[in-house]
């Protein structure tokens, strides 16, 4: 207990002190030392006072909260497919509603604005050759919206699936014996009562949005429209940098979520959403007769926009010599395409260099972020020590910090430890795993969630120790969760791009670097091209870790 | 015969020039003691891209040395620069930054360095003895041939409103040292109002560079001032822009280049710099690059440039200094930029 406690303060608490620190002063710690700070609050108060503050955070709120209505009615609208109805081909449907949780948000920006430029967009290319008269602009909020509720749904359909998987039918049952419309049901009985998971999914795609800085500054700036992230990295990439501005501006995005979070415990206090009982049910579900073909079509269009589009796009912008598509004739020139980017970016030192670091740091993340999860979440979950409380705060705050701004935290509270952390792979991996820690606790709770109490008592009775009976008993039970909650936090280690920024050196350059590199070098075909390879990388090593995934399920069957 | 003759000549030259071209790069001391080092770390604020180039070519004349490269935005390079160094764990060996007024800021970190040909440079182009222009850039008129039906001439012309609607791209001033040579320029040199009749042009605003020579590149704009260098080596590569001199004048970036004095390998830093200055380093950036030069007599020019007509305009750095947080906060309003 001591020792997760010692280890959450030096992998959050400091950090964040010296994030604090930054905003409340105007120096550096590391360079200025901290025997010259001059505690005030002037920054918050320029912050607080400038428009344009407030005109990125009223964007930021637009942004977010129309992106998340989508992502509601997304995600609610899968999870609904694939747990309570009859739609054929529901495996692979559940598969597609995951996908853009693994796609960058920089690669999703991109993709999108190849396909979605109101000038040169792919798509009113198509519009005009087919003698259409429509236009679409994603350089707009509108466009902001869309990407956004299309890449985040994913994390509504999280909650909402397993919510409706664990209700008891029984209300809705009753509902229509009472009269009531499978459809009148559905809103009635159904959605009400999974509000606690459909609230939460939303709050944490919300937050998520708040702090990703891809989409925005892909999608945003052509427009001019400046959000929370895109003005916190002009802060910190303008001559002269402004850290402490940016630290306090980050620090409002805290309170903006912490405000959230307390509003979502107002919304669900005092009320009962118990359906789960301990008698044992089997979800319904819904048979659609012919219906199931429209509810099939809606995830085949879903697949299509989201994955095979912007695919599209990528594999047109890398193996385009130039993106200049005078016309529809053009985009199908065969004469125009080569392997020019590809050949450019294998050229490159730091492609490979990059590709074999990530991997590194990924493997070291996603196995001592699992470590550390696994202790965390049966600490929080299966223990009554005092103090657990503190620890479940603890490791939920990173979720709340946007990545840029604790990258430089992480830099300044590093950087002087003893010893060659900095410059090697594990100061970025420590970085990651305090990062992402909410995100792999709770992946992981759920496993704990479902192993029944009774099995460790036996154990116990048995004459295990506290060791013994995790290693036989909860961690072969939660292997398939301990496993699910590393392949998430490799995935993200893969992605992240914020913390890296200013943590990694000329040998430990990590992918997402690079492609930040060949975006801001002004070339989409590179940037397609590399996207592409990360993306392939990204399929490859998902399905490995689903068959490994699937086979410790299976083991875990047998045992049980 | 003709033919015959001018190899002759060219042999002759080449022969002069390659002795004097080995004596530009360094003893044969520090030659030797750079290639027993065996590599340096590179930190950059220039594009990952152009930088792989410079230090490919310096690998064709020194293979030896294994050049590692670190490159962030301007501001992000800058803080972690200061912060290494408080540390005791700066990394580099060299530093390349075109702000040469927070370079100056960090003058006592730099050791004493000067090129073998220092008194080739132009004066105007150091801020201090330590730090050198490696690369100087300068601005030039760029436009999509496709969709420019008539192409700006000069400054003046991005003005006009013929260009209104989003057809002109332009960096924003905040962005760093070398848009905010163009803003002064513009300011000083093409009038106070400049900005006032550009801005209501209704014009596209990009965050560098980089990305706007891509948005010309691909037609989201159809004209933009852009740093040669980022549009040279697309048209290079064949892609459907050109870009001018303007009469009015060109404003350059000398960079300020320096070899921290916690460097780990000196005289591969030094032999790097060397090389950079060199009449080679700097032929190359030139010729492969898009690069100016901060030479006194530039061994080529590039494409278009006449030394007789195009004027050179570089900042004062005294008002570069002094004038930039006010000016800029007068572009922001100007072209209503959220800052």
């Amino acid at each position: 207990m001591t020792l997760l406690l010692c280890v959450l303060t030096f992998l959050v608490i400091y950090p964040m002190a010296m994030l604090l620190l930054g905003a409340l002063t105007n120096t550096n710690p590391v360079v200025h030392g901290f025997g010259v700070l001059d505690l005030s609050l002037d920054n918050f108060v320029a912050v607080l006072a400038n428009e344009n503050v407030h005109a990125a955070l009223f964007n930021s709120l637009i942004a977010c909260t129309g992106g998340t209505a989508l992502a509601v009615v997304i995600g609610l609208t899968f999870s609904w497919i694939v747990v309570r109805t009859n739609t054929p081909w529901k495996g692979f449907i559940a598969a597609v509603s995951m996908i853009p949780l693994f796609v960058p948000p920089l690669v999703a920006a991109v993709a999108w604005s190849i396909l979605g430029s109101p000038k040169t967009g792919l798509i009113n290319t198509i519009f005009r050759w087919a003698g259409l008269d429509w236009r679409i602009d994603l350089y707009s909020m509108s466009g902001l919206i869309v990407v956004f509720g299309m890449y985040y749904a994913p994390y509504v359909y999280m909650f909402t699936a397993s919510a409706l998987r664990n209700m008891d039918p029984s209300l809705e049952e009753a509902s229509e014996i009472a009269g009531a419309s499978a459809f009148r049901t559905l809103f009635t009985v159904t959605f009400p009562l999974i509000a606690p998971a459909i609230i939460s999914g939303m709050l944490l795609s919300f937050v998520v949005m708040l702090g990703i800085y891809g989409i925005p500054a892909v999608l945003g700036a052509p427009a001019n429209i400046s959000v929370l992230t895109t003005y916190i990295f002009k802060l910190t990439a303008w001559n002269p940098p402004l850290y402490n501005t940016a630290a306090a501006v980050a620090i409002i995005l805290m309170v903006v979520t912490a405000g959230l979070v307390v509003l979502q415990q107002r919304v669900l206090s005092g009320r009962s959403y118990a359906t789960v009982a301990g008698k044992a049910f089997r979800p319904r579900s819904l048979d659609l007769g012919a219906w199931r073909w429209l509810t099939l079509g809606l995830a085949f269009v879903y697949l299509f926009v989201v994955v095979v589009l912007p695919t599209l796009a990528l594999i047109v912008a890398a193996f385009r010599k130039f993106l200049f598509i005078r016309d529809a004739a053009s985009l199908f020139d065969m004469k125009q395409y080569s392997m020019v980017h590809f050949d450019s970016v294998f050229d490159n030192p730091l492609t490979v260099r990059s590709i074999i670091n990530t991997m590194e740091v990924g493997i070291v993340t996603a196995l001592l972020g699992g470590v550390l999860a696994f202790a965390i979440g049966y600490t929080i979950n299966r223990t009554r020590v005092a103090g657990r409380g503190s620890i479940d705060v603890l490791s939920t705050l990173p979720v709340a910090i946007p990545g840029l701004v604790i990258g430089v935290a992480y830099l300044w509270a590093w950087i002087g430890l003893p010893g060659g952390l900095y410059g090697t792979i594990w100061i970025l991996a420590l970085a990651f795993v305090a990062r992402f820690m909410p995100d792999t606790v709770k992946a992981l709770s759920t496993s704990f969630l479902q192993i029944h109490k009774e099995l460790e008592e036996a154990a116990w009775i048995c004459g295990k120790s506290l060791l013994g009976t995790i290693r036989t008993i909860v961690l072969p039970l939660a292997s398939p969760g301990v496993i699910a909650a590393m392949t998430l936090l490799f995935v993200l280690a893969i992605r992240e791009l914020g913390s890296s920024l200013f943590l990694y050196t000329s040998d430990t350059m990590v992918m997402a670097v690079l492609l930040l590199d060949y975006y801001e070098g002004g070339n989409t075909g590179k940037t397609a091209a590399f996207s592409l390879v990360q993306t392939v990388l990204l399929a490859v090593l998902i399905g490995i870790a689903n068959w490994l995934s699937r086979d410790s399920a299976g083991s875990v069957g047998r045992t049980g | 015969m003709k033919r015959i003759l001018s190899v002759v000549a060219g042999l002759a030259v080449a022969l002069v020039a390659a002795p004097v071209l080995a004596q530009d790069f360094g003893s044969a001391e520090l030659i030797a003691a750079a290639k027993k080092e065996g590599r340096l770390v590179y930190y950059t604020a220039n594009f990952a891209e152009v930088e792989q180039e410079v230090i490919k070519a310096f690998n064709k004349r020194f293979p030896e040395i294994k050049v590692e490269m670190v490159r962030a935005p301007g501001g992000q390079l800058i803080t972690r620069i200061k912060t290494e160094a408080a540390a005791g764990k700066l990394l580099a060996d060299v530093i390349g930054h075109s702000d040469r007024g927070l370079m100056l800021e960090m003058n006592d970190m730099f050791m004493d360095y000067a090129p073998p040909n220092a008194a080739d440079y132009r004066p105007d182009a150091l801020v201090s003895p330590k730090l050198w222009p490696g690369v100087t850039l300068g601005w030039a008129l760029a436009y999509n041939v496709e969709l420019a039906k008539n192409p700006p001439k000069t400054w003046a012309d991005l003005t006009k409103p013929e260009y209104k609607g989003k057809q002109i791209g332009q960096v924003v001033a905040p962005s760093g040292g070398t848009t905010w040579t163009r803003v002064m320029f513009e300011r000083q040199v093409l009038g106070e109002d400049y900005h006032a009749k550009q801005a209501a042009l209704d014009i596209a605003l990009y965050p560098s560079g980089a990305p706007l020579s891509d948005a010309l590149v691909r037609g989201e704009v159809s004209i933009a001032p852009l740093l040669y260098n980022i549009i040279y080596t697309k048209i290079k590569d064949g892609a459907p822009a050109e870009a001018i001199f303007a009469p009015e004048g060109v404003p350059i970036i000398p960079y300020a280049d320096g070899i921290p004095k916690t460097s780990k390998n000196p005289n591969a830093a030094k032999l790097f710099m060397n090389w950079r200055l060199s009449m080679e380093g700097q032929q190359f950036q030139i010729k492969e690059l898009g690069n100016l030069t901060s030479l006194k007599n530039p061994p080529l020019y590039p494409k278009g440039w006449d030394p007789k007509t195009v004027k050179v305009w570089v900042p004062e750095f005294g008002p570069f200094e002094k004038l930039r947080a006010t000016w800029v906060e007068d572009w922001n309003k100007t072209y209503k930029y959220r800052q």
